[in-house]
C-alpha cells in the first residue's frame, strides 16, 4: 500500500515539475516584482473593457519606474490573494490591505501610502441607525478575510451584532433590498460605490477606526532588501507629489497622507 | 430604481468570448486526463486487485467527500507548503489537476457501474472463444460498457464545465472571472451575470447535442 502511494505521488510529482518548469525562465535585465490584486474593487483595482485599471495600479506603475522594475499585475479573488502570497506566487498584495497588529506579526509592511477609515453604510431611509451601539440586533454585511468582520467583532464585546460574512461584494445589494441593515467598509469606496452606482444608501457616524493601508512582503531576507527599496520609492513619490496627483485623480481628494 | 441596461449587457459578450477559450480548454483537458484516470480505476475496482482496489476506494471517498473548493485550495496552497516544489505549478494548471482529480472519482463509479451493467454472460462467452481475460475485457465488455456509460459522464462533463468558475478563486482569468470583474466596476451584477449565464447554457447545449450526435453513432449496432 504505502509503496504504491509513494510511486503515485512520485509520478505525480514529476507531471506537475514538467508543468511548471517552462515558467521558471528568468530575465535578468529587469527586476520583475509580481503585485497581487483582486482586479474587484473599484475604483482602487478594477476592470473596464478588460483593462485593469485603478488607484493601486497607477501607484505600482509608478513604484515600478522609480525603481526601474517591471510591475507584473495578478488578478485573483480577494480571498485567494494571501494564500498566493504565502507560496511566493506574488510578491506583495495591493489592494487597500490594512495593517492590523495580527498582520504585523506575520508581515513586513510597506510604508503606509492611504489613510482611510472604516464605516457604517446604512440605507438612505434608515434613520434608526447613526452610530455603532444603533448596531446591535442589526444585520451587518462585510467581506469575507477584510479586517471589517475584525472591527466590528472588536467593538461588539457581548455579541450583539449579527455579522454577515460576503464572498466579494453583494451587501450594497442587500442593504438596498433590505435584506439586512448596514454594512462596513472604507470610507472612500462606499462613497465612490454609492456614487457611481446611483443606489439608495448613505454614510453615518465617524469611522469607526483610522485604517492605515499599505503593502504586506512574507518575512525573509530578500524581502527585506525589496521592501527597503519599495519603502525608498514611496517616501519619494510622496516627496514629489505623484501619490497626491494619482489620489487627486481618482478621489478628487488626498488620501495618501493623514 | 436602475433598469436593466441592455447596451451594457451586450457589451460584456465580446470580454466573455475572449476568455472563453480558457474555460473550454480546462474543461476539455481536466475531463480527458479525469477519464484516463476513472477508466484505471474502475478497471481495478472491477477486477478487485488487491491493495490498488482499496486505494481506489480511499481515492474516491475522499474526492467525492470534500468539496472541489477546498481540494483546489489544498493543491494550490497547501502542497507547496509541504513539498516547495510545487510551487512552480500556475493556477491554469493547478485547477485542471483539481477538476481532473475531483471528477475522476464521480467518472470512476459512471464507468464502473456501466460495466457492471454487461451481463456476465458476455464475459463467458468470450472466453469460450478462447479470448484471454483482458482481450474479452477490451473488445466485448468496455465497447458495450461506454455506451451505457456516456449519459452519465455526459453529466459529469457538464458539470465540470461549470466547475471551472472555481478557477477565478486561484486567479485563472476565465469567463466567471470576468464577468464578476466587470460588474465590480459597474455594479451591474445582474447584467454581467445573466450575460455569463447565457454564455455556460450556449456552451452546454453544445456539447449536449454532441452528445446526441455520439449516441446515434454507437446506437447504430444496436438497432434493427
Amino acid at each position: 500500500m504505502n509503496k504504491i502511494i509513494l510511486t503515485f505521488l512520485t509520478i505525480l510529482t514529476f507531471l506537475f515539475v514538467g508543468c511548471g518548469e517552462n515558467n521558471s525562465t528568468q530575465t535578468n535585465e529587469k527586476k520583475v516584482i509580481k503585485v497581487g490584486t483582486s482586479g474587484g474593487y473599484f475604483p482602487f483595482t478594477f476592470y473596464e473593457n478588460d483593462q485593469l485599471k485603478g488607484f493601486e495600479i497607477d501607484v505600482w506603475n509608478a513604484i515600478g519606474e522609480k525603481l526601474g522594475a517591471t510591475i507584473e499585475f495578478k488578478t485573483a479573488k480577494f480571498s485567494g490573494l494571501f494564500g498566493m502570497l504565502e507560496t511566493g506566487k506574488i510578491d506583495t498584495i495591493s489592494n487597500q490591505i490594512t495593517t492590523t497588529p495580527q498582520r504585523l506579526e506575520k508581515y513586513y509592511f510597506a510604508t503606509p501610502y492611504v489613510y482611510d477609515g472604516a464605516q457604517i453604510i446604512v440605507h438612505k431611509d434608515n434613520n434608526e441607525i447613526k452610530s455603532f451601539e444603533d448596531l446591535k440586533g442589526k444585520k451587518v454585511g462585510v467581506t469575507l478575510g477584510t479586517n471589517y468582520a475584525q472591527i466590528v467583532k472588536s467593538l461588539d464585546k457581548n455579541d450583539e451584532v449579527t455579522l454577515i460574512t460576503y464572498e466579494g461584494n453583494g451587501f450594497e445589494q442587500d442593504v438596498k433590498l433590505k435584506r439586512i441593515d448596514a454594512f462596513v467598509q472604507d470610507r472612500i469606496s462606499a462613497v465612490e460605490l454609492i456614487k457611481k452606482a446611483n443606489l439608495p444608501l448613505k454614510i453615518v457616524g465617524e469611522p469607526l477606526e483610522i485604517l492605515t493601508n499599505s503593502f504586506p512582503f512574507v518575512k525573509n531576507e530578500a524581502n527585506k532588501a525589496l521592501l527597503e527599496e519599495v519603502n525608498k520609492a514611496i517616501e519619494e513619490l510622496k516627496k514629489d507629489g505623484t501619490l497626491k496627483n494619482i489620489s487627486v485623480k481618482w478621489f478628487d481628494t488626498n488620501i495618501t497622507e493623514k | 430604481m436602475t433598469s436593466f441596461d441592455i447596451d451594457y449587457t451586450l457589451g460584456i459578450f465580446p470580454i466573455l468570448f475572449k476568455y472563453i477559450d480558457i474555460t473550454i480548454s480546462m474543461a476539455l483537458i481536466a475531463t480527458a486526463i479525469a477519464l484516463v484516470i476513472a477508466i484505471i480505476i474502475a478497471i481495478i475496482k472491477t477486477f478487485k486487485i488487491k491493495f490498488l482496489s482499496s486505494f481506489c476506494d480511499l481515492y474516491i471517498s475522499f474526492l467525492r467527500g470534500t468539496p472541489l473548493i477546498v481540494q483546489l485550495f489544498l493543491l494550490y496552497f497547501g502542497l507547496p507548503q509541504i513539498l516547495p516544489i510545487f510551487s512552480n505549478l500556475d493556477a491554469y494548471s493547478a485547477s485542471i489537476a483539481g477538476l481532473s482529480l475531483h471528477f475522476s472519482a464521480y467518472m470512476a463509479e459512471s464507468i464502473r457501474g456501466a460495466i457492471s451493467s454487461i451481463d456476465k454472460g458476455q464475459f463467458e462467452a468470450a472466453s469460450s472463444l478462447g479470448m484471454s481475460k483482458t482481450q474479452s475485457f477490451s473488445h466485448i465488455i468496455l465497447p458495450q460498457a461506454i455506451r451505457v456509460a456516456i449519459p452519465s459522464l455526459m453529466n459529469n462533463f457538464i458539470d465540470l464545465i461549470k466547475s471551472t468558475s472555481l478557477a477565478f478563486t486561484l486567479g485563472v482569468p476565465e469567463i466567471m472571472a470576468k464577468a464578476q470583474l466587470e460588474a465590480s466596476s459597474s455594479y451591474k451584477y445582474f447584467e454581467a451575470f445573466l450575460a455569463v449565464a447565457l454564455v455556460y447554457w450556449v456552451i452546454v447545449i453544445t456539447f449536449t447535442y454532441l452528445q446526441k450526435r455520439i449516441e446515434k453513432r454507437l446506437n447504430k449496432a444496436y438497432s434493427i
